[in-house]
């Protein structure tokens, strides 16, 4: 599933070491996220969008949707 | 070269070392005994590997929250010393004193606390890990386990069939470390494919 996390974070001035430690997970995990290889738990994504003060529908993009 | 590219080159240096020291010492028939010298081999084939999968892996250092990778070493490595020095003790005094079998069979297993320990740790690491790490020890113990179950109803069918004579206690001793084997090998080669 892509996302606008990378375009989200670069905006806060954020690595991905910061954001990953604003959510309590590890940079592995962020940047698999960022590059698309995992889709993070209803409960993540909700996470990450709260931080970004975003609805999660504005962060994660909906791959059938999209096409 | 990054800095953990940097780590596992001079792990690899350290650990060829060691096997050095051990085979030459086993070789030339140094004055050392040879449990040791086997233990520094044993210490350096596993830094070798430890090497390749670091260099072959560098963002392995960054799979986990730095907290609780503190927390993981703090438990996981006094469990692991206590587990070498359980395990010489209870070699020595096997061979140096006439135990009745009750005793015998508690000094044998001086090991096991400090490998419990060790376990502890590694379950509370994995409960407390992210997601995606839960679902990459999940993947990597599942090959490991299945993996060697696989290998160990082989070697025992082959066992019983007399194509191959291992010693008991040395196939029921390797279940542990092969286990252990397989599973990083396997982790670094599923953390892969989310790097």
């Amino acid at each position: 599933m892509l996302s606008h996390v990378r375009e989200l974070r670069e905006r806060q001035g954020w690595s991905q070491g910061e954001l990953a430690e604003r959510l309590d997970v590890s940079r592995q995990t962020i940047n698999a996220i960022e590059t698309g290889k995992y889709d993070p738990s209803l409960p993540l994504a909700f996470r990450i969008a709260r931080l970004f003060g975003k609805r999660i529908e504005q962060v994660f993009i909906d791959d059938d949707a999209a096409r | 070269m990054t800095r953990n590219r940097r780590r596992a080159l001079a792990l690899l240096v350290a650990s060829a070392l060691l096997l050095l020291v051990g085979w030459l010492g086993h070789v030339l028939a140094w004055p050392i005994a040879q449990t040791l010298l086997g233990m520094l081999a044993g210490l350096g084939a596993g830094g070798l590997l430890l090497a390749l999968l670091l260099w072959w892996s560098p963002d392995i250092c960054e799979s986990t929250q730095p907290a609780l990778q503190r927390r993981y070493l703090r438990e996981f490595m006094p469990a692991m010393l206590g587990y070498v020095l359980a395990l010489f003790l209870s070699m020595w005094l096997l061979r140096t004193f006439e135990l009745p079998d009750a005793l015998r069979a508690l000094v044998a297993l001086l090991p096991v606390p400090p490998i419990a320990f060790a376990v502890r740790a590694i379950i509370r690491y994995i409960r407390d890990t992210d997601e995606l790490q839960r679902r990459i020890e999940l993947e990597a113990l599942s090959i490991a386990t299945a993996g060697v179950s696989l290998g160990y109803l082989s070697a025992g069918l082959l066992q019983a069939a007399k194509v191959i004579d291992v010693p008991a206690s040395a196939a029921m001793i390797w279940v542990f470390p092969l286990v252990c084997l397989v599973y990083g090998v396997a982790k670094v080669v599923i953390a892969r494919r989310y790097s």
